[in-house]
């Protein structure tokens, strides 16, 4: 079999063709691409005012932060009125539970509030109806 | 005229028009004949050429002058087409060598060729090859572009262009002599 060259044998073109007015339009409709893509460069929603809303919007969440966080703590403390009601009708709490929660100041305190003036002794035992049936018993 | 004036005026709003028609009409069928080369198919290098001059109209204010106008243009231009054929490929799910021996097989069904049976099966030898050899033996045989120019299109030394393109034409001769 004879052994084919490229450089002995007829230049071979391509084949690829082009359709007939192909070049004499290609100019309008280049131009008119160029002149869609400037309109584009015109867009009311840039890239670079993306960002600037994006920026503005990290802003206004990172100075809001101190505000939640203050109103989320205030929030959890229990007012003393609500403590108390909890504790007198839901907490299984006794006596001597209560007594270990409190320091030697606190207890200091608590029998000052309770020292009696004889006098109030005196008007209980009077006044108490039932008292000689203690007594008694 | 001088290449820096020919771009000065390309930049000047008030003679760009007529500069860049100038430019269109220099351009435009080596660079279309370029790009289909790569592309195979009309409607796509159409697409490519289209990309190209969109391109280089809009980095023209960047072009430095370090090379000529002709090779940034056919750089542009190549860039874009390979760009191209691998993104189809990979929108089809196939390796852009794939794609490229498909649109071969179905050529004789290409409204746009009119090869006959040698200009079929030479393009059949082409597509076989990897793709900078494609490249420079369409560029050197086909578009008949001198090395030297090749070498500043593609950054490749000369040397490296000639092996190329010696290693392609043994290997089309021998497909040729043997299918």
């Amino acid at each position: 079999m004879k052994e084919f060259r490229l450089d002995e044998n007829e230049k071979i073109t391509s084949g690829f063709s082009v359709p007939e007015p192909y070049f004499d339009d290609f100019q309008s409709k280049l131009t008119g691409r160029l002149a869609d893509k400037e309109t584009k460069v015109r867009s009311l929603f840039s890239h670079k005012k993306a960002w600037f809303f994006a920026a503005a919007a990290v802003l206004i969440i990172a100075l809001c932060i101190p505000i939640l966080t203050q109103n989320s703590i205030s929030s959890r403390e229990i007012d003393k009125a609500t403590l108390e009601t909890y504790l007198s009708y839901n907490a299984n709490l006794s006596d001597d539970d209560i007594v270990e929660l409190l320091d030697e100041k606190d207890l200091q305190k608590i029998k000052i509030d309770l020292s009696i003036e004889d006098k109030d002794i005196e008007d209980i035992l009077s006044t108490n109806a039932n008292l000689e049936e203690y007594l008694i018993n | 005229m001088e290449e820096k004036a020919f771009i000065q005026e390309l930049l000047n709003p008030k003679t760009q028009n007529q500069a860049f028609q100038k430019l269109l009409s220099e351009y435009q069928r080596p660079l279309y004949h370029h790009i289909r080369n790569i592309v195979l198919n009309h409607d796509d290098a159409d697409d490519v050429l289209q990309n190209t001059f969109v391109k280089v109209f809009r980095y023209l204010k960047d072009f430095k002058g370090e090379s000529k106008l002709f090779s940034w243009m056919y750089r542009i231009a190549t860039n874009e087409a390979i760009t191209f054929i691998n993104q189809k490929a990979k929108r089809n799910g196939m390796t852009s060598e794939a794609l490229q021996s498909k649109i071969v097989d179905n050529l004789k069904a290409d409204d746009y060729f009119d090869g006959n049976e040698i200009q079929l099966k030479l393009q059949k030898a082409i597509v076989l090859l990897p793709e900078k050899q494609q490249l420079v033996f369409k560029m050197k045989y086909f578009e008949e572009i001198k090395y030297e120019d090749m070498s500043e299109i593609l950054g490749t030394s000369v040397g490296a262009l000639k092996a190329s393109y010696h290693h392609a034409v043994k290997k089309i001769e021998k497909y040729m002599t043997t299918d």
